[in-house]
């Protein structure tokens, strides 16, 4: 039984280091890429929510108040994102 | 037909409303109309959501803010205060933040964006048209009686509840579609799914309170909705001008009540020429009541000689508006 596990394990490792191997090949910028558009799309759902912390009141603010403790981490990055000024490592972000 | 053929001829009418310009007499009919059902040996809620509330007023107690009040058997009368309310969310909002990031104190941003968020305007609105729809929830009564904020405001509660609809609908949108990328991101390095996303049920719980807020004014089963009118011009055009903003915002309108008639046989008494004029100027503007809205006219309820406070009063008030029409 035990020698059983450890051939399965084994070839697991194998085989998920393959995985491992094209995933850096093949999906690796795709994941980027999602995952910078899921973080835009996070700071704009901050901003349509939260928006009146910068002035911008958008969802009423009762409803912003009952989303907050979900985004507490976030919105300090938010606002960093929001209120920096424009420069050339923009483009290479 | 009268209120009482119209409630008996409609069972699942639970939502009884009264609407109209601001001191015609919504307040005196919401706690008659509690009154007589209450008197059925049904359990019934009146409650206000006007910040100005006059039910302690009518039902000699002080009952602001103190949740829903026994005011007889059967009868319970309930006035929201929106600035207790605010500050309970307040701190409630304080206290998940705390806990869920186990925390000692709220990070100042955060903190002043609280306190902030209290003093906006539509704050209040939000408050009570929230603690509505609480109540409503909790369905503990058989007939809920709604005195309600004067015209303009009802008109913006119900405005404000389609405006709101759409904009959580946007956003639940915007959070649905973030939950399908964490997906891909999720499933492209073989992790497992990640617990529901918290934000996206919150947002379809306020939808679906909002949603059944507004659906209530529009449920031509559940609810009636009626204009109270004195015979005077001046309230009569208001009454058809609401009438047809009503229409417009698909709030089915149960009928008509007709307040502080002088009763025509005072006529024939040795009255003051004063009142006897009084009673005559009532004259057309009744004729075009009878004119405008006919057998839509639920009640006719006439002057009385004192105002109305206490249960003995209401109790008459509620004599004529169930029995007339």
């Amino acid at each position: 039984m035990d020698k059983e596990k450890e051939q399965k394990k084994k070839r697991g490792g194998i085989f998920g280091g393959f995985r491992e191997f094209i995933y850096g090949m093949a999906a690796h910028d795709t994941a980027r890429f999602a995952l910078k558009t899921r973080g835009s799309m996070e700071h704009l759902f901050i901003l349509v929510t939260m928006g009146d912390m910068l002035g911008i009141p958008i969802l009423p603010p009762y409803y912003s108040l009952r989303l907050l403790p979900y985004v507490v981490p976030q919105i300090a990055t938010w606002k960093r994102r929001m209120l920096r000024e424009k420069d050339f490592t923009d483009t290479l972000a | 037909m009268n209120l009482r053929e119209i409630l008996a001829a409609n069972p699942k009418m639970k939502y009884i409303m009264f609407g109209g310009k601001g001191g015609l007499g919504k307040t005196t009919f919401s706690a008659a109309a509690g009154y007589y059902l209450a008197k059925q040996g049904h359990r019934v809620l009146v409650f206000s959501v006007d910040p100005q509330a006059s039910l302690s007023d009518i039902f000699q107690r002080d009952i602001f803010g103190k949740g829903a009040v026994e005011v007889m058997e059967n009868l319970w009368a309930q006035e929201i205060d929106a600035d207790k309310r605010i500050h309970e969310f307040q701190d409630e909002v304080r206290r998940r933040i705390l806990e869920r990031y186990g925390l000692e104190r709220v990070p100042e941003e955060i903190e002043s964006y609280i306190s902030a968020a209290a003093s906006e305007p539509a704050m209040e609105e939000s408050a009570i048209f929230d603690a509505v729809v609480d109540i409503v929830f909790q369905g503990n009564y058989d007939y809920y009686v709604y005195d309600l904020v004067p015209l303009g405001h009802a008109l913006y509660y119900l405005s404000m509840s389609s405006i709101y609809d759409q904009w959580i609908n946007k956003v639940t949108e915007l959070r649905a579609e973030m939950q399908r990328y964490t997906r891909v991101i999720q499933r492209m390095r073989s992790r497992e799914e990640s617990e529901e996303d918290e934000i996206l049920g919150e947002l379809q719980e306020i939808r679906q309170r909002i949603n059944l807020a507004s659906s209530i004014f529009t449920d031509r089963e559940k609810t009636g909705f009626f204009f109270v009118m004195t015979p005077e011009e001046m309230t009569i055009l208001d009454t058809l001008k609401a009438q047809e903003l009503f229409t417009k915002f698909g709030v089915p309108v149960g009928g008509f009540v007709v307040n502080r008639v002088i009763p025509d046989s005072l006529l024939a008494e040795s009255v003051p020429d004063y009142l006897k004029n009084r009673i005559r100027s009532q004259k057309e503007p009744l004729a075009k009541i009878e004119e405008l809205f006919g057998k839509r006219i639920v009640a006719r309820v006439q002057e009385f000689e004192r105002d109305i406070t206490g249960l003995e009063m209401i109790a008459r008030v509620s004599e004529q508006l169930f029995q007339g029409g």
